[in-house]
């Protein structure tokens, strides 16, 4: 054991001096860093702000598109009010005063559909900071409201708002293209969006035959005689969330309403109608009873695991590289010779086995402690989904089962790359085998985002029970805490296959390292490990 | 340093290494056969054979990285070597260093893995390092190595701990002039200090300068074990003559097996017509018998040379009448 132990000291020192290690250890959380602070930085800084014209020939649409957007804006500034409370409000108020503040502010929280309608009827940021003001840490930053993503601007000077639209929209193309500007309040803007509602909108409007069969229009007057959105960016479009969603459900809207005022409904009954809704709750029968609803922290948790196998499988291809580096160093540069006359081949295949699961828990272990230490410093106010992460973190077993499948997958992938790096004199001989682990290693990598739609589903379930997968498909359940016969059966299966891949790697071992020439064909490698010891 | 303990405790034969009919088998291919042979302390002896001998195979099976396939080995009294690992030195034929690694630390490790506390085996590497003027070389990678420099860093790396039995397996090989010179003096110095070398080589100067025994094997079996001295007398010891008269009545001694004209280098004639001829004489035959018959005849002699083969030449004999008995 000493040897081996020495074996390993050296294995762990000289991995650990490599730059390729470092760039390991300093990537991950430097990817994490990024993920979390780019779209941060984009959002108050990069974004600019997006310009647009209305032009709204049919006279009645432009109030509704404007208090849309207003709308829109009152929303992210709830969200911000949000989270900036999360973050700096005091969790136990000591004073009634305070208490009865945060009580207040219970309405507005995420979970309330109406917190929106409630937050701007009782006016806004202002009710919402005077509330909050009594439960404020000491020293709390004062309150950034976002800002306004979208501003209106007027039309470009000599374009007449009452051409057609085609003609307002060729002459616009050139602003929304790029390709021109044109001077607001001394400042260049070139335009984001073109909105143009046709002056005949109301002859538009598609309304079903009140004796059924197919819906009627007025006339069908191609593209001029609609509401057009113009913009070349069409990701909002995709997103389902976005300037032209709101535009258009705004829009419409408006136009229902009008129509229930049209067949003599009351306005006042109208907007009672809109505003009623029947409570609904998710719930999940594994959780702790009276907190069984779902909330937007259960989705996340759902999928962060899948984070952890993306570091798993990048933890584990990076260190058994490594191994195989290492082993093959020594054949290669003829050193084996000399340890064999120092070391026992079992000695030493041990020693490269504990140097580099060393190496990879020190890698995993720094990404661990960058991920807590990123995320608790992001956590509340910037990053909801950092707070998120953190919670589900700490009230979990991800981590240790991170640790666990680690290793187990470590020790199960090092047995093959052991029989490999003993056999192969050059990294380009190894190849042809590590093709073939790759292409094995990649069905986890591509499962991973089905994976956590149906964590608990049959495809799941078998390919945890391919010990091969276990570590990661299990990883990847581990959100959706899987049924036990799952967890343990799995696991004993995994360390019986890890066993038996590690004495199987042995025999192997022992003959390969000593032997020259071309490497074996797997079958022959197979053969040694099956025959008895010489 | 300690002084090596052998002879008590370490096997009744008092011999520092001992095969008795090892063999090794390959497949059907018989790559050592019933070889056996002992070293005494302190002694220098050179493993020789030609390529394919099985002079690696002998040496890999003596370190117990490869078992015999019959027959039994003791190294310093015990039957496997790793159980002395610490007692012994090694140097293997394909030898190399982690290239990465610092040069002292490279040594270091070695030493370590023979047991050296850590601290003592950086002291050791440094004063090695520094002994064979490699100090300036010791905190930079072994990549930054000359080829030459690089050898020597193994060897160190194979003495470092101040082994009791060393072997080196073609210690000599890719070697210039100058380094195998540094090389033997090594070997001088270890067995200088009561140590005992078996080092393997096919270059026989090498051998002939440094050992007081040689083993020679061929074709996995041991032809010849013993002194050089003895490994000469099994050579027929020839006597160069050079004379213009005839030498038809040496060739009627009882001595003289066999009688050759020796060409002269640019193939003419001496200028005072006379020529060269090398008598090779039976076993046991004295040269003095040749040189008094000469002057019994009157042959005049311009010439009268009595040379001992070479180890080379008894190599190439011996390794010769090998091949010829097995094809």
């Amino acid at each position: 054991m000493r040897y081996a132990l020495l074996v390993a000291w050296r294995e762990y020192a000289e991995s650990a001096k490599a730059k390729g290690f470092w760039i390991s250890v300093l990537l991950m959380p430097a990817i994490l860093f990024l993920s979390i602070q780019v779209p941060i930085l984009l959002e108050q800084k990069a974004t600019p702000i997006r310009h647009f014209v209305l032009v709204d020939q049919s006279g009645a649409m432009a109030g509704v598109v404007n208090s849309a957007l207003e709308k829109a804006q009152q929303k992210r500034v709830l969200e911000a009010l949000n989270a900036y409370a999360m973050k700096n409000a005091t969790p136990q108020p000591d004073s009634a005063e305070a208490r009865r503040a945060a009580s207040s502010l219970v309405e507005f929280s995420e979970a309330n559909p109406q917190a929106l309608a409630a937050f701007m009827s009782k006016g806004g940021k202002d009710y919402y900071l005077k509330q909050l003001a009594a439960c404020l840490k000491p020293g709390a930053p004062p309150f950034k409201e976002p800002r306004r993503p979208y501003q209106q601007v007027p039309l470009p000077r000599g374009i007449d708002t009452n051409a057609s639209l085609s003609s307002l929209a060729s002459q616009l193309k050139p602003y929304l293209r790029g390709e021109k500007t044109y001077d607001v309040d001394g400042e260049a803007v070139g335009l984001y969006v073109a909105i143009l509602i046709p002056s005949d909108l109301e002859k538009q409007i598609v309304r079903p035959r009140p004796s059924g069969g197919s819906e009627s229009s007025g006339e069908h007057l191609g593209a001029d005689h609609q509401i057009q959105y113009w913009s070349t960016d069409v990701t909002p479009l995709k997103a389902g969330y976005g300037l032209s969603q709101e535009i258009e459900a705004a829009i419409n809207a408006e136009i229902r309403r009008q129509e229930y005022l049209a067949r003599g409904l009351d306005s006042a009954v109208v907007h009672e109608v809109e505003r009623t809704y029947a409570p609904f709750v998710s719930l999940n029968p594994k959780k702790e009873a009276g907190q069984e609803a779902i909330n937007s922290t259960d989705v996340v948790k759902q999928w962060a695991p899948s984070g952890f196998v993306y570091l798993l499988w990048l933890s584990l291809f990076v260190i058994i590289q490594m191994l195989l580096n290492n082993t093959i160093e020594e054949k290669s540069n003829r050193i084996i010779e000399v340890l064999l006359s120092s070391v026992t081949p079992g000695e030493l295949m041990m020693g490269k086995l504990m140097g580099i699961a060393a190496i990879g828990l020190t890698m995993v272990g720094a990404w661990m402690v960058a991920l807590f230490g990123i995320l608790s410093w992001k956590a509340g106010g910037a990053s909801e989904m950092a707070s998120q992460l953190l919670v589900i973190l700490k009230a979990t077993n991800l981590i240790p089962l991170f640790a666990l499948y680690f290793l187990m997958g470590y020790l199960m992938y090092a047995a093959f790359i052991l029989s490999i790096g003993s056999v192969c004199n050059t990294i380009k001989e190894a190849q042809s085998y590590m093709g073939l682990l790759t292409v094995v290693l990649m069905v986890p990598l591509m499962t991973m985002t089905f994976i956590p739609r149906d964590p608990n589903g049959p495809l799941a379930r078998i390919l945890s029970w391919i010990p091969l997968y276990t570590p990661f498909i299990m990883m990847n359940r581990a959100g959706a805490d899987p049924p036990r016969l799952d967890m343990i059966g799995t696991f004993i299966l995994l360390l019986a296959t890890t066993a038996l891949a590690l004495w199987m790697s042995g025999k192997i071992f022992r003959i390969g390292v000593l032997r020259t020439g071309q490497p074996p064909r797997i079958v022959e490698m197979l053969r040694w490990a099956l025959r008895k010891a010489n | 340093m300690s002084t090596p303990s052998l002879g008590k405790g370490d096997g009744s034969s008092g011999s520092v290494l001992e095969l008795r009919e090892v063999s090794k088998n390959f497949g059907d291919f018989k790559a050592v056969d019933e070889v056996s042979f002992s070293l005494s302390p302190g002694s220098i002896c050179g493993f020789l054979g030609p390529n394919g001998a099985g002079k690696t195979t002998t040496i890999r099976m003596i370190l117990d990285i490869i078992k015999p396939t019959t027959g039994s080995i003791r190294v310093l009294g015990h039957a496997s070597a790793l159980e002395v690992r610490r007692r012994l030195g090694y140097l293997p034929e394909e030898k190399g260093l982690y290239k990465k690694m610092k040069t002292w630390a490279v040594v270091a490790y070695f030493a370590t893995l023979k047991g050296l506390s850590r601290r003592a085996a950086r002291q050791r590497a440094c004063e090695l390092l520094e002994k064979y003027g490699l100090k300036e070389f010791a905190k930079k990678p072994t990549e930054a190595l000359s080829k030459g420099m690089s050898q020597k860093v193994q060897v160190l790396a194979s003495l470092v701990h101040d082994p009791e039995l060393v072997i080196l397996d073609e210690p000599f090989s890719g070697l210039d002039p100058v380094n195998q010179q540094v090389m033997e003096e090594i070997i001088h110095d270890i067995a200088g200090r009561g140590r005992t070398v078996l080092f393997s080589t096919h270059v026989m100067q090498h051998a002939e300068r440094l050992c007081d025994r040689i083993v020679l094997l061929a074709k996995g079996r041991k032809i010849f074990d013993g002194t050089i001295a003895a490994a000469k007398r099994t050579f027929p010891r020839r006597v160069r003559i050079e004379t213009e008269d005839s030498i038809a009545p040496l060739e009627q001694l009882g001595e003289v097996a066999a009688v050759r004209l020796l060409t002269v280098p640019n193939g003419e004639a001496h200028p005072n017509g006379s020529q060269q001829w090398e008598l090779e004489l039976h076993e046991q035959a004295d040269p003095q018998a040749v040189l008094q018959a000469c002057f019994a005849q009157r042959i005049r002699l311009h010439s009268f040379n009595q040379s001992d083969p070479t180890l080379h030449e008894v190599f190439v004999r011996l390794v010769g009448t090998q091949a010829k008995e097995a094809s």
